[in-house]
Parts: C-alpha cells; sequence; structure tokens
C-alpha cells in the first residue's frame, strides 16, 4: 500500500484503492474526511485555525490551514475531480483537543470543532461519526480499499471512527 | 540501588553536549549583545562551521549566491536557527531519542523541543515585564530534556499513568510520573541542567514549567512564559507521546501575559511556519 501523509494545513484527494491517506498528531487541529461511496473516493483535509481572516495572505497561500478555506478548496478540489457532492458524501471528524484549562481560554480545539461545523453546514453536510475534544491527540488513517477510517493515539491503540 | 539514586546515577552519566551551543545561548540572552560574538563562537567550532554553512545553502535558505562565510550565514539564517543547528548537531542523544516511556518516536522530542522554543520566543513578546525572546526560545528548548533521563524509568507503567490521567486520578502527567518513580522529568531536567551548568533562569524554567507559580519572582514570567510555549506545541499536535495534552493551564498567566484569543491563533500559526523553514532546512 502507498501511504499518502498529509501535513498541517494540507488536504489530499485519492481514489485510489492502493492508497492509504494519513495526518498525524492532530492535537487541537481537526481532520475532517469526506467519503464518496460512489466513485470510493476520499478528501482529507487538516486544519489548524478556525478563521483566515486572522492572516489573509497565509489563507491565500494556504487555504487547508483554516476551516474556513480550508472545506471550501477540499470539496471544490473533489468536485473537479469528478466525485460526486452534496448530501451524499459521508463526513467524519477527529480532533480538536485542548489542554485541560478550567478557564476555557486557551480552547482552540473547541472553536475549531464549531468553525469546521458551521462550514460544513454551509455546504449542507454534516459529520456522521466524531471522535473530537478531551486531551488526547489524534492520528487519522483512511484505507482507500476499505474506505475504513482509523485513528490512534500514543498508549491508546487504534480504533475505528 | 533505589529508583531515585538509578536516575541520579543516569543524569551524571548524560553527556555534556557541545560547550558552543550553550556559549551562544548565553550570549544571546544577553540583549546587548553584538552578531559579532555569535559569529566568533561559530567559527572556533569547525563542525558547527560546516553545519550552519550547510543549511545556509540549503534549499530554504538558498537566495542564488552561494553562502561561504560563517558572517553571511548567521545573517542569513538568525541568530535562533543557528542555536537550533548547534543543538541538534551537539545534542542528538537527548534530543534524537526515542522516549519508549512515552511511547514518542525517535524526533518527536526535537520536533516538541523546537516548537515549544518558537512559541515561547513569540509568547515572551507578550510577556509585562518583557522577558527576553532570547531566553525565551532557549528555555522553550531545554524545557523537557529530564524526558530523556526519565523516560526508562517509565518503561512499562505508561498504561497506569495514561489511565491515571484520563481518570482524573491525578492533578497531570507529571503526579502520575512522581507517583509511579518519585520524581518528575521537570526536577529532573533541572538536576541535568545543573550538571550542564546552566544559568538559574533556564534551571528555574525547566523546573516550573508545568507550575509556573512556584517560581521565584525574578524567574516567574519566563516561567509562565514556558509553561504557556509548551502548551502551544502540544495543542499544535506536537507533544512527546502519551502525556500530550495531560497537562493542566495555569490561568495565573494573566498577571505577567497579556495576549488574547487572535494573539494566541498568530502564535499558532507562526511556529507552525518557522519550524517548517526549519525542518526543512535541517533535512535538505
Amino acid at each position: 500500500m502507498n501511504i499518502v501523509y498529509v501535513g498541517v494545513g494540507d488536504y489530499a484527494t485519492s481514489k485510489n484503492p492502493k492508497e492509504i491517506v494519513k495526518t498525524l498528531a492532530l492535537g487541537s487541529c481537526v481532520a475532517i474526511v469526506v467519503l464518496d461511496p460512489v466513485n470510493r473516493a476520499i478528501g482529507l483535509l487538516h486544519v489548524a485555525l478556525p478563521e483566515s481572516s486572522i492572516n489573509k495572505k497565509r489563507a491565500l497561500e494556504k487555504p487547508g490551514m483554516f476551516a474556513d478555506t480550508g472545506i471550501n478548496t477540499l470539496l471544490e478540489e473533489m468536485k473537479k475531480a469528478g466525485y460526486q457532492m452534496g448530501g451524499r458524501l459521508i463526513v467524519k471528524l477527529a480532533g480538536g483537543a485542548s489542554i485541560m484549562d478550567p478557564n476555557n481560554t486557551f480552547n482552540i480545539g473547541k472553536r475549531n470543532i464549531l468553525a469546521v461545523r458551521k462550514c460544513l453546514w454551509h455546504y449542507k453536510l454534516g459529520a456522521v461519526s466524531e471522535d473530537i475534544g478531551g486531551t488526547i491527540s489524534r492520528s487519522v488513517s483512511v484505507n482507500l480499499k476499505t474506505g475504513k477510517v482509523i485513528l490512534s493515539s500514543p498508549g491508546r491503540g487504534d480504533w475505528e471512527l | 540501588m533505589s529508583i531515585l539514586e538509578t536516575i541520579s546515577k543516569r543524569i551524571e552519566e548524560k553527556p555534556i553536549p557541545s560547550m558552543v551551543a550553550f556559549q551562544i545561548l548565553k550570549v544571546i540572552e544577553d540583549e546587548n549583545h553584538s552578531l559579532k560574538q555569535v559569529v566568533k563562537l561559530v567559527e572556533n567550532d569547525a563542525s558547527l562551521t560546516t553545519e550552519v554553512l550547510k543549511v545556509a545553502n540549503s534549499a530554504t535558505y538558498f537566495r542564488g549566491m552561494p553562502v561561504n562565510t560563517v558572517n553571511r550565514a548567521v545573517l542569513v539564517l538568525g541568530e535562533m536557527m543557528v542555536v537550533g543547528v548547534a543543538i541538534c548537531a551537539s545534542s542528538s542523544i537527548v534530543f534524537n531519542s526515542a522516549l519508549d516511556g512515552y511511547e514518542s518516536p525517535e524526533g518527536d522530542m526535537w520536533e516538541h523541543s523546537l516548537r515549544a522554543a518558537i512559541a515561547s520566543r513569540e509568547i515572551a513578546k507578550y510577556t509585562k515585564n518583557k522577558v527576553p525572546p532570547g531566553l525565551g526560545f532557549t528555555s522553550g528548548l531545554l524545557h523537557d530534556i529530564g524526558k530523556s533521563v526519565l523516560s526508562e524509568f517509565l518503561i512499562g507503567s505508561t498504561q497506569s499513568l495514561t489511565e491515571a490521567c484520563e481518570e482524573r486520578k491525578v492533578h497531570d502527567f507529571l503526579e502520575a510520573e512522581r507517583q509511579a518513580v518519585g520524581t518528575d522529568h521537570a526536577e529532573v531536567g533541572c538536576q541535568l541542567a545543573e550538571k550542564w551548568g546552566l544559568p538559574i533562569a533556564l534551571k528555574t524554567a525547566i523546573k516550573y514549567h508545568h507550575a509556573p507559580s512556584k517560581a521565584d519572582a525574578k524567574h516567574i514570567a519566563l516561567a509562565y512564559t514556558v509553561h504557556l510555549g509548551d502548551l502551544i506545541a502540544m495543542l499544535g499536535g506536537s507533544g512527546t507521546g502519551v502525556d500530550a495534552l495531560a497537562y493542566k493551564i495555569d490561568n495565573n498567566y494573566e498577571n505577567y501575559i497579556k495576549i488574547d484569543k487572535d494573539e494566541f491563533s498568530v502564535i499558532l500559526l507562526k511556529v507552525q511556519e518557522d519550524f517548517e523553514i526549519i525542518k526543512e532546512s535541517l533535512l535538505t
């Protein structure tokens, strides 16, 4: 199997059944996995921050860094590649972790999740399954052949999303 | 021999990184230092000169003209990058080894330390009593050195430590470490720093990066700076294995650091950008 790694602020689309698409150590970042069951294709995006308004120049260079520009870019890429669009796509979310913060001051994970949901809603999409929040850093692996989305975290093994 | 005695023995056995790296750190901590001082230290160390020139001529930094002198290389790279190269080249046993007790593969410690260094440098700019950004960077870089010693003593109990944190039986992973082996990576890091002859500011930042309120008045702002820098690195996804995110934020940082949510987001982005540049340069 060929492994495609998606870095922070990056995205990938694929319909190669010999590929596994991975993104590592999400922390407060969120991985958005979009599955197209008809074409057996997927898109995976690793966003770090909720809104591109904090650095519009950076958003132009690397739209995947932000939830608002990233989701738009990923879906456009999938559309260009001929994958189906609209409500038949299956969306799964992982990540958005936080540190133990009694005052929620640094709760960037929660803000990321909220921004991702809002952007997905704009496209009339919602996640069918999520593994979000908490204080664990997750990695995501999508197997194109099986369509399975597997999560892992140090000391906690693997589990399916 | 008890666990604590064995840990002390391991601290004694750890090789001291090249002195030039620490000399550079010491020089740049002084806000009034000159570029010449850094250049001279690099020039006096043949292997560091080679490394610095190699990075300055790497694809990330190459600007059409080969860099042939250390002076030019330091200008191109910036002092922080030079420190990064020096530490990386001289203390790989501390930064590049896997931390099995934390289930952290080779390279994670280096990445987390570098990200925490960049984040602490940026946080320092928001401190009320002006912690020098260079000192923030250095402290961030070294804050977790204790893990390189403690890791082997946690092997076998990693799972129970993780569970203790998740079930909220302990305050944080540091307390779980203390319950398991009688000490923690912050304390061990401070002892290692003592052995390396590091200045008091660095020793304090290392010792109290998870409990900054316990630092003395002179260094408390620095301890909070590294506390936040470390958390930012972890939130960005870069930890050192099982303990990533298993720590509590001390919200009294507000007494020493004035930062809002947007500024915090800007720092997260900056850490990612700077880290990518440094990583690319070191791997080219």
